[in-house]
């Protein structure tokens, strides 16, 4: 499993925050992507219920996941392939490292793959004495730093070109450069020598085909198609969701991963790979492994209220117009999956009351769901987690809220049950103010839990009437009601 | 026989689904196309379209190679081609020094170009992905990573993204649109379609006429290879080909 | 009184109700000069939006039932807060989603439930309704309204037919200002990194004024902008439009 530091998202978010360098580059990025992909969707030819299409099409291979994967299965077999069902991530982890251990494995190439970070399989393999080489640019970049990705389709973006150079510098031994295609083609000759002499190369599935049985990976860089191509072995790992029934599914869904991920009409590379290579190809693997992974979908996949998560394809463009991922960077969410995405995903994979500050600590603004290629209402389902820790949930193990949080909503119903007694309350926290302001009325420091609003903000003290009052006494005794 | 793995991974999946029914009407409405009317008119707009729309897929297809840096030379015929090709392997370096050597398809329209040849004039060889049974896979694999320009054919190219899209026959190996520096792509204009719909209704024709299914791997490229990860900074040439030149032959 | 006069029942977000009458105030002086008849029922507290956000639905229910019994013989609700508009709209829907009866009363009134902008110009037709204020204008788009209920061009056309003002759009003028309830008070460090990115945008943007539609973000807004000590008005879209340039 990957680490799992949710708790600490409101100090990692404050570390995200106080980085003036990850402030600029999340800017830029979500200006960039979070526009482009806006302006592309408005673009499509189809217009943009071309969305809502797609997530019809996402729906239906969920709803028949059960026949969709023993399609895929069986077509991948037939072809000399070899496919694993892991009900969790050990059991994943342990597959990939006998079938290493089984074919001598010394060196690996591994295209991007949240997956594989979800279920930890890097620090595994290595502790098993193999070289584990990431290869997307900014990956591997993250990987020689010993850090973590902070975004699923730019992981390096919390990085600038001088630390790259820096980076690069120390550990290729290049002279220093902060030049982008200097850098880039300083990756470019390590990774080609990477990929020439690795035994195996690892990759995720973007989204397989279950009536031809094939899985695709897609990418821009060409590094996945390399670990799929050139190695003796290749292991496909997929969430058990990533899967379209009929081929034809792909012709829209692909456009709008590519929309959603980098506002791109289409990504540099497709690939659809159907098992090892042939008797007589001159190319391709001599063996080929899908791993299909469970490790608590099918528990999402039980839930109505978060069925609809299952139809995620893991393209960013939540993240890209995120306002508050846009403040605080991937780290904050401290699991693999960042952003809006994260924010319904971990909770649900890792436990919701541990990952409690990633479904609170949002605004619902719901820009997530209007970027999102297949339409995902992450704000219903943030809601329904948030349901589920005020009151507590069996399901999901979730424990209720604190006492003391259930009594102020307890107290706050009776409350604004009574318009007489909320009169009392509201004239009471009027006179507390109008005693604590200043002379323009701003209260500028409170106490409790206040205090966090005062500390950057000014806050009015309530009217010495409310509005009600005023429309009595403008409207007679008694107030106008329907007449 | 059956894994029992695979058997307690279903049904776990067909209970989280509140097990609902699997006879053969549901198998079938699961792949069954939703909307095989659409799917059909598709099919016989294709096959109907007038030359005048040929040519405004020609446009639309410069259109769009333009932002994504595909070199696109139009010819009239293949000897056209031919020069075309050799003129890129003249005014160009290998990227990692050496010699200079090609790789190409074995594909009836590369093999009509008659590269050996003409390439020869030049002093550069020209390997040739030949299918043989018994194949020395670690040989085909340094005979393309030694030339710096591979050059391939598709079976379709869609207009409004140029992608290329090519299943990989023994004969049409992936590396060689991957591995060299400079991919040369090169299609006759007849295999221009208009969207990523057209695309996918003739690879569903394709697999239900001819009951041939895809080969075990099937490519689509867009572009040469790009990477945006130092700053969002667009770089092409991050693993694949760093040039991608496409070269559609009329007539 | 004509019997085509429009009549709408006052819906007064609570925030508006105990901290800002007078933007209540406002767009009492708004609609009656377009002649709409008003009632305001006096017992409405809270659309039940702060425990619905939260989680406690059970809370929330209650709140809803209540305001649906004393809004449910209205011609049409209006509201000076977007984000109220949507719970009723959107939400009360959801809550009653298992309970027939109640469902059928909570789709009732959320079908008549407006913001007020949208109520002026989609159901009253006007966006012209004879304000004057002489300034440079921004306006931000309150995160419910827009992507809820589809609040977009309704304030800035009656924005523009304002005698006198002129509308600049500021840069992500519909990114999120940080404000989300007790998202505010709970994660003060983001939702106020959140709000000086807003507070930026409308500093950028040169204006004499900020509009909104919606108090609990121009209170965030304001509250910043007011820490800062930034000479910038901010305004609820009612007062602008109640403004006459006299006085």
């Amino acid at each position: 499993m990957a680490e799992i530091a949710c708790e600490r998202y409101k100090d990692m978010a404050a570390t995200g925050i106080a980085d003036p360098v990850l402030q600029r580059a999340l800017i830029n990025l979500q200006h960039r992507f979070g526009r482009g992909t806006a302006e592309a969707y408005r673009n499509l030819p189809e217009g943009p219920e071309l969305r809502f299409q797609a997530k019809a099409i996402r729906q239906h291979a969920i709803d028949h996941l059960d026949l969709l994967l023993e399609r895929l299965a069986d077509k991948i077999e037939a072809r000399g392939g070899h496919v694993f069902f892991a009900e969790d991530a050990e059991a994943a982890v342990t597959y990939c490292q006998k079938v290493a251990d089984r074919r001598g494995v010394k060196r690996i190439v591994k295209g991007k793959s949240m997956v594989t970070e979800e279920i930890g399989l890097n620090p595994a393999l290595m502790a098993d004495g193999i070289e584990v080489t990431e290869t997307d640019l900014g990956e591997y970049i993250v990987q020689l730093a010993g850090d973590h990705p902070s975004h699923i389709i730019a992981p390096a973006i919390h990085k600038t070109r001088k630390e790259i150079g820096r980076l690069f510098a120390d550990k290729l031994g290049i002279p220093y450069t902060e030049d982008p295609p200097t850098l880039t083609r300083a990756a470019r000759k390590a990774l080609r020598e990477k990929f020439m002499a690795a035994d195996m190369g690892i990759t995720g599935c973007n989204l397989a085909c279950a009536q031809t049985g094939h899985i695709t990976t897609l990418s821009n860089e060409g590094n996945i198609r390399m670990a799929a191509t050139l190695p003796k072995t290749h292991i496909a790992v997929m969430g058990m969701e990533r899967v379209a029934a009929r081929l034809s599914d792909h012709a829209i869904l692909f456009r709008l991963l590519a929309m959603g991920a980098a506002a791109q009409q289409m990504a540099g590379y497709v690939s659809y790979i159907g098992g090892p290579a042939g008797p007589d190809s001159l190319d391709g693997p001599e063996e080929f492994h899908l791993v299909i992974l469970d490790n608590g979908r099918s528990r999402i996949l039980a839930d109505p209220e978060f069925r609809e998560m299952l139809q995620c394809i893991r393209c960013a463009a939540c993240l890209n117009v995120c306002p508050v991922y846009g403040e605080i960077g991937g780290h904050a969410y401290g699991y693999p999956y960042s952003g809006p995405v994260g924010a319904v995903v971990t909770p649900l994979l890792v436990g919701v009351n541990r990952a409690k500050d990633l479904c609170q600590g949002e605004t619902l603004c719901g820009a997530c769901r209007d970027a999102c290629p297949v339409a995902i209402d992450i704000p219903r389902m943030l809601l329904a987690l948030r349901a589920k820790l005020a009151v507590g949930d069996d399901r999901w193990n979730v424990a209720p809220a604190g006492p003391a949080e259930r009594a102020v909503y307890r107290i706050w119903s009776r409350l604004i049950g009574n318009r007489r007694a909320y009169d009392l309350c509201l004239r009471a926290a009027g006179a507390g103010g109008r005693l604590l302001a200043g002379k323009d009325g701003m209260l500028g420091r409170l106490p409790g839990p206040l205090s966090g609003w005062t500390r950057s903000r000014n806050l009015p003290s309530p009217a010495a009437k409310s509005f009600m009052q005023r429309w009595k006494e403008m409207e007679g005794e008694g107030g106008s009601n329907h007449d | 026989m059956t894994d029992p793995r695979r058997t307690s991974f279903l049904k776990r999946v067909r209970s989280a689904l509140g097990n609902p029914l699997r006879d053969e009407s549901a198998i079938s409405a699961a792949f069954a196309d939703p909307r095989p009317a659409a799917t059909a008119a598709l099919a016989k707009r294709m096959r109907e379209r007038p030359p005048e729309e040929r040519a405004a897929l020609l446009v639309r297809l410069s259109e769009a190679a333009e932002p994504l840096n595909i070199q696109l030379v139009q010819v009239p015929d293949e000897t056209a081609a031919v020069e075309a090709i050799a003129r890129i392997v003249a005014n160009s370096l290998p990227e990692w020094g050496g010699e200079k050597r090609a790789a190409a398809w074995d594909h009836p329209l590369i093999s009509a170009l008659n590269l050996q040849d003409a390439l020869a004039d030049l002093g550069v060889p020209v390997f040739v992905t030949r299918p043989a049974p018994d194949v020395d896979r670690g040989r085909v694999r340094r005979a393309v990573a030694d030339a710096f320009v591979g050059v391939t054919s598709a079976e379709w190219c869609v207009a409004a993204t140029a992608t290329l899209a090519a299943r990989n026959p023994p004969g049409a190996p992936r590396s060689v649109s991957l591995v060299p520096s400079i991919h040369v792509a090169v299609i006759r204009a007849e295999q221009v379609v208009a969207d990523f719909q057209e695309l996918y209704a003739l690879l569903n024709a394709e697999m239900d006429e001819e009951g041939r299914g895809l080969t075990d791997a099937m490519t689509f490229i867009t572009g040469p290879s790009k990477t945006a990860d130092i700053e969002a900074t667009l770089v092409h040439g991050a693993h694949g080909p760093r040039e991608l030149h496409l070269i559609v032959i009329h007539g | 009184m004509t019997p085509n006069q429009p009549h709408a029942t006052l819906f007064i977000q609570c925030l508006v109700d105990g901290f800002y009458p007078e933007v209540a105030e406002a767009m009492v002086k708004v609609l009656r000069r377009l002649g709409v008849r008003l009632d305001c029922p006096t017992d409405q507290t809270c659309c039940g939006q702060p425990a619905f956000n939260s989680g406690y639905r059970g809370e929330a229910r209650k709140a809803a039932k209540r305001f649906i019994a004393l809004f449910e013989n209205s011609a049409a609700i209006v509201c000076p807060s977007g984000s109220c508009a949507t719970m009723v709209r959107r939400h009360y829907p959801e809550l009653f989603e298992s309970d027939g009866p109640w469902l059928e009363r909570a789709l009732r009134v959320a079908d008549k439930t407006y913001e007020l902008s949208q109520y002026l110009v989609d159901v009253l037709g006007v966006t012209d309704v004879g304000a004057r204020f002489c300034g440079r204008i921004t306006f931000h788009d309150s995160c419910h309204p827009l992507r809820y209920l589809g609040v977009r061009e309704q304030p800035r056309r009656l924005i523009r037919a304002v005698a006198g003002a002129e509308l600049v759009e500021m840069v992500d003028s519909d990114r999120c200002c940080g404000f989300g309830g007790a998202f505010s008070v709970k994660y003060p460090d983001i939702s106020t990194a959140m709000v000086e990115y807003k507070a930026q945008r409308i500093i950028e943007a040169g204006v004499d004024a900020v509009v909104g539609c919606d108090m609990g973000c121009l209170m965030n807004i304001g509250g910043y902008l007011s820490r800062m000590g930034a000479d910038v008005k901010v305004m609820h879209l009612a007062q602008l439009l109640a403004e006459t340039g006299e006085g």
